[in-house]
């Protein structure tokens, strides 16, 4: 177990060294700024900040998080409660030539009217 | 972990290790790590080492097999989430972004709290801006990892991206509370400016000012807390505070002009003298700096600017600036100014002559001046009179100093642009030939010359002349693509076009569309960047700046050009063996035509030849591709951009539209972006759309001369229509009563000319109007469009109205277009445009005569 972590630890260090080589080509070959772009991508452990006591904060977080959640479902049940008519959808994706979700969601909040949600959408 | 295939404690360890290898881009120890694991037959199947084997692969720029092993590995382990997130990694490398969420989403339903995965999805939704979903991934990694501070930060920015800004506010205060600051703590700094940036765009300034003051010994970038601090003072009103840090902000960098205006504006002057002293203030501490000269002038008038003036162009001259002019440039809006200005650069060419001094008076009094004083008189003179239009003039002044010093390059440049404005691109060309050749190492000179030589439509020697500059080994044009040399391509395109080669124009179109999309494309590394940089301030402004960024004017040129032919192209398609060139033959005389021909075939055979060529060459470098594909190209391999298959699209108005959409959403306060998409609509048949266009455009500009045409046209098309779906000829009905008020085109066409018969582009739109609704009026409609006594008559717009004469906009009439050409060939002496098919040489012979004479006599003035 031993001598097989130390071979693959000797290829590592073999690896590593190609790896430098590479990089070092990379830099020649591009300017210095090339080589910061380079940097961008470079991954980096997240770095901790000293435990505290988040409890307050996560408490105003979270409240605010339900009541937005809350809020959101409303508006979309109101929504989902307008009846609309497929002929309509149908006529404003034709005449509009926008995405059938989108249609359907104007005519909604038009509250099904098709000539109100025509007016808005030629706007 | 909920893997089918559990490895044993060896192996676990090596593919731990692949995954680092991964994160530290050592992908050739990578590979190695998951040969060991693959070759022992027990696990040859593994999926999650297949998988990372493909992922690795993939950024070493071997695709086609990357996406092999890792479909492999999923297909081996579904219920994997390494298997997933990997497949996601490797869509979203190619930039199938709802593909990629959709694999993230599986991953997480195997381990739906892994945070890499969660920071993948939140990464993806930022870019995406999907904002909402933004926060709620956030938000769990907020509940996940509450002790890092990326978690609070993106926390708080999605509620600031979402102008919730309490929120943002409050997590971002309770997270600053937890960090002890160091001395000189960049990072914190910027969270503090940051926190006080989201305060502004609240609306909150006292508590944004307040802000300032507490943290103050806490931010180091004093820059930015200065400027930030003298506006939010001003804004409260306390001008004196405000004044104090402008003036501190101008002896830190006296040529920001932005300084002057706040500094202007806190002290409030009373009068120009006042005024004025504010900048001799300013001279008197740094009598060096430049902007506190130049800026009195715009405001002075009269005698006051006569005496700035002439102590600003001494100066300029004495010292042979060569942009004297543009920094005067401003100034030239107020027509006496520019008067005085003349007057002043007369007397000193005058005196300078006589004496070698600015004026008489100096005479003993000052030190003579020395010969360049005087070339760099005459160069300013040329500037003046070339921005007057009036080219004989300018003509002469630019040609007395290039007899006296023919080496400059600056007057070879500037003969150039007389020529250019003047309408003589093939004489413009011929300077700036000369120019580059006198200093073939200036790239400045260089790019103009061939920016010059594209708008004479030699697009070869244009490129030509580039390729000085580009890497060698590389076709000149490809190079330039690679670099994203918009402008190159904005004019090849319009080159292209004018010469008639559709496909052409249209790639060079396509490649300007790409280069925005790569430019948005690349911000995703720096969603994670700025965020553990804390450059959280220029984090916003690039998200915004990405936002808009098909704003941009060089987007906007060339999708009007694409637009505009691909309406071309809908309207007269290219035919399978037809040649992309389509010469305008109709107004050739039978030789001029057989000549064509000639050339014609001449060029097809050329074209063949070249073709082999070019095929050989694809060959090749296709074989070479599949041999190493370049491990920096990132993204997906995208469709090769053929000219002869451009040029005959299928749906022409729908490729259109994918050039349109962006200039509406982001263009739409600009008039033409209404007039385009009416174009295309129009074609479609779509009233709706139509309307739309309409609608949008009379917010914008009503009385825009193309708007007009599109105005009346609409009208005349719902006259026509039958019966509609009801639906929309009740809005049809509702909207047109208030566009048009219940008048008729012939009225609103009516009131049209009367309301702006003094301005020729709108006149032309009218009269061509007229026309089409009578053709009746042919005689009356000519008349008003050869008008050349209105105002707006340019080379361009008398261009136009020819243009419009001879393709028969206003009716059949031959005779008059040769007649006005012949009245703009005695305004516009030099523009080819007017100097008939293929007279253009002859004339130029002329001309070259008649600067020759200006030479010999000196002109009154």
């Amino acid at each position: 177990m031993a001598t097989e972590e130390d071979s693959v630890d000797q290829e590592i260090e073999e690896g590593e060294e190609l790896e430098k080589e590479n990089k070092g080509k990379k830099v020649a070959k591009h300017d210095s700024g090339a080589a910061d772009l380079e940097k961008v991508t470079d991954y980096v452990e997240e770095a901790e900040i000293q435990a505290q006591q988040f409890a307050n904060a996560m408490q105003v977080v979270s409240d605010q998080q339900v009541k937005e959640a809350a809020r959101k479902l409303e508006k979309e049940k109101e929504l989902s409660k307008v009846k609309i008519n497929k002929d309509d959808v149908d006529l404003i994706v034709r005449e509009m030539e926008i995405q059938r979700s989108q249609a359907e969601r104007t005519l909604r909040e038009y509250k099904g009217n098709v000539i109100d949600a025509l007016m808005a959408l030629t706007n | 972990m909920p893997t089918n295939q559990p490895l044993p404690p060896k192996e676990n360890t090596l593919f731990k290790r692949i995954l680092k290898c991964y994160e530290q881009k050592q992908y050739k120890n990578g590979l190695k790590f998951a040969k060991q694991i693959l070759t022992n037959p027990k696990y040859a199947d593994h999926g999650e080492t297949l998988a990372m084997k493909g992922l690795t692969l993939n950024c070493m720029g071997r695709k086609e097999e990357a996406y092999d092993y890792v479909r492999k590995g999923l297909r081996n382990d579904l219920m994997s989430h390494v298997c997933w997130h990997v497949y996601g990694l490797l869509q979203r490398s190619d930039r199938k972004y709802d593909e990629a969420i959709k694999c993230y989403r599986n991953a997480l339903k195997w381990d739906k709290d892994n945070i890499q995965i969660l920071r993948d999805l939140s990464l993806l939704q930022i870019q995406m801006r999907d904002l909402e979903g933004y926060r709620d991934t956030r938000y769990q990694l907020l509940v996940l990892r509450p002790g890092q501070r990326a978690s609070w930060i993106g926390y708080a920015m999605s509620y600031h991206l979402l102008k919730d800004f309490d929120m943002a506010l409050k997590i971002l205060e309770e997270f600053r509370k937890t960090q002890t600051v160091k001395p000189f703590d960049y990072e914190i700094s910027e969270l503090l400016l940051y926190q006080n940036m989201v305060m502004r765009e609240a609306g909150m300034e006292e508590e944004a000012s307040n802000h300032l003051n507490t943290h103050d010994a806490e931010i180091v970038d004093r820059l930015s807390i200065q400027e930030v601090k003298a506006s939010l003072l001003m804004k409260a009103g306390k001008m004196e505070a405000a004044a104090k840090i402008y003036r501190e902000l101008i002896d830190r960098n006296p040529e920001n002009c932005a300084y002057y205006s706040g500094y202007e504006e806190a002290s409030d002057p009373a009068s120009p003298e006042e005024r004025l002293k504010l900048y001799q203030d300013v001279l008197a501490k740094l009598p060096r700096a430049s902007a506190p000269k130049k800026l009195p002038l715009g405001f002075l008038t009269g005698e006051a600017f006569r005496k700035r003036a002439d102590v600003f162009l001494r100066n300029g001259l004495h010292k042979g600036v060569p942009p004297l002019f543009t920094s005067l440039r401003p100034v030239y809006k107020d027509p006496e100014k520019v008067k005085i200005i003349e007057e002043l650069v007369l007397g000193y060419e005058q005196s300078l002559q006589e004496t070698e001094y600015f004026s008489p008076e100096d005479v003993g009094n000052a030190e003579q001046e020395s010969a360049s004083v005087l070339l760099w008189t005459h160069y300013f003179l040329a500037q003046h009179y070339d921005f007057l239009n009036q080219t004989e003039k300018a003509l002469a002044y630019i040609n007395k100093p290039i007899e006296s010093t023919p080496t400059l390059v600056e007057l070879y440049v500037l003969k150039g642009k007389i020529y250019k404005h003047a309408g003589d691109i093939h004489s413009a060309v011929e300077n700036l030939d000369e120019a580059q050749a006198l200093d073939t190492a200036d790239r400045f000179v260089n790019s103009k010359c061939a920016k010059y030589m594209l708008r004479a439509n030699m697009v070869k020697e244009g490129e030509e002349m580039c390729s000085k500059f580009t890497r060698e080994g590389v076709a000149a044009v490809e190079n330039l693509n690679e670099m994203q040399c918009m402008w190159f391509q904005t004019e090849c395109a319009a080159a292209y076009r004018r010469l008639g080669k559709w496909g052409e124009a249209l790639k060079k179109c396509w490649e300007i569309d790409r280069h925005f999309t790569e430019i948005i494309e690349d911000q995703f590394d720096f969603h994670t960047y700025c965020m553990r940089k804390m450059t959280l301030r220029a984090y916003v402004g690039l998200l915004r700046l990405e936002d808009r960024l098909r704003s941009h004017r060089f987007y906007f040129n060339a999708a009007k050009t694409a637009i505009e032919i691909y309406v071309h192209l809908c309207d007269h398609p290219v035919t399978e063996n037809e040649e992309d060139e389509q010469a305008n033959t109709e107004n050739l005389t039978p030789s001029e035509l057989k000549k064509l021909r000639n050339k014609q075939r001449k060029a097809q055979k050329k074209a063949a030849l070249e073709k082999q060529r070019q095929k050989e060459e694809q060959q090749k470098r296709e074989a070479q591709k599949a041999k190493a594909q370049d491990p920096d190209q990132d993204g997906p391999k995208e469709e090769d951009l053929i000219p002869e298959k451009l040029a005959r699209p299928e749906d022409p108005l729908e490729q259109a539209i994918r050039f349109l959409k962006p200039l509406q959403m982001l263009s739409s306060d600009r008039i033409e972006t209404h007039v385009l998409a009416y174009q295309i609509y129009s074609r479609k048949g779509k009233l709706l759309l139509m309307l739309q266009c309409i609608k949008r455009g009379c917010a914008v500009d009503r009385n825009n001369p193309q708007f007009h045409e599109c105005l009346m046209d609409f009208l005349e098309k719902v006259k026509s229509q039958g019966d509609l779906a009801s639906p929309v000829s009740s809005v049809l009905k509702q909207s047109m009563e208030v566009i048009y008020q219940g008048k008729d085109t012939r009225a609103w066409n009516n009131e049209y000319l009367e309301k702006n018969s003094d301005s020729l582009p709108h006149v032309l739109t009218a009269a061509k109007v007229m026309y089409k609704l009578e053709p009746k009026s042919q005689d009356k409609a000519v008349v008003l469009a050869t008008n050349l006594d209105l105002n707006g008559v340019t080379i361009q717009n008398c261009t136009e109205v020819l243009e419009s004469l001879r393709r028969g906009d206003l009716g059949q009439c031959e005779a008059e277009a040769l007649e006005y050409e012949g009245k703009c060939h005695e305004r516009f002496k030099y523009a080819t445009a007017f100097m008939g098919q293929g007279g253009r040489n002859h004339v130029h012979e002329h001309i070259g005569q008649s600067t020759e004479c200006n030479h010999d006599h000196p002109i009154e003035s």
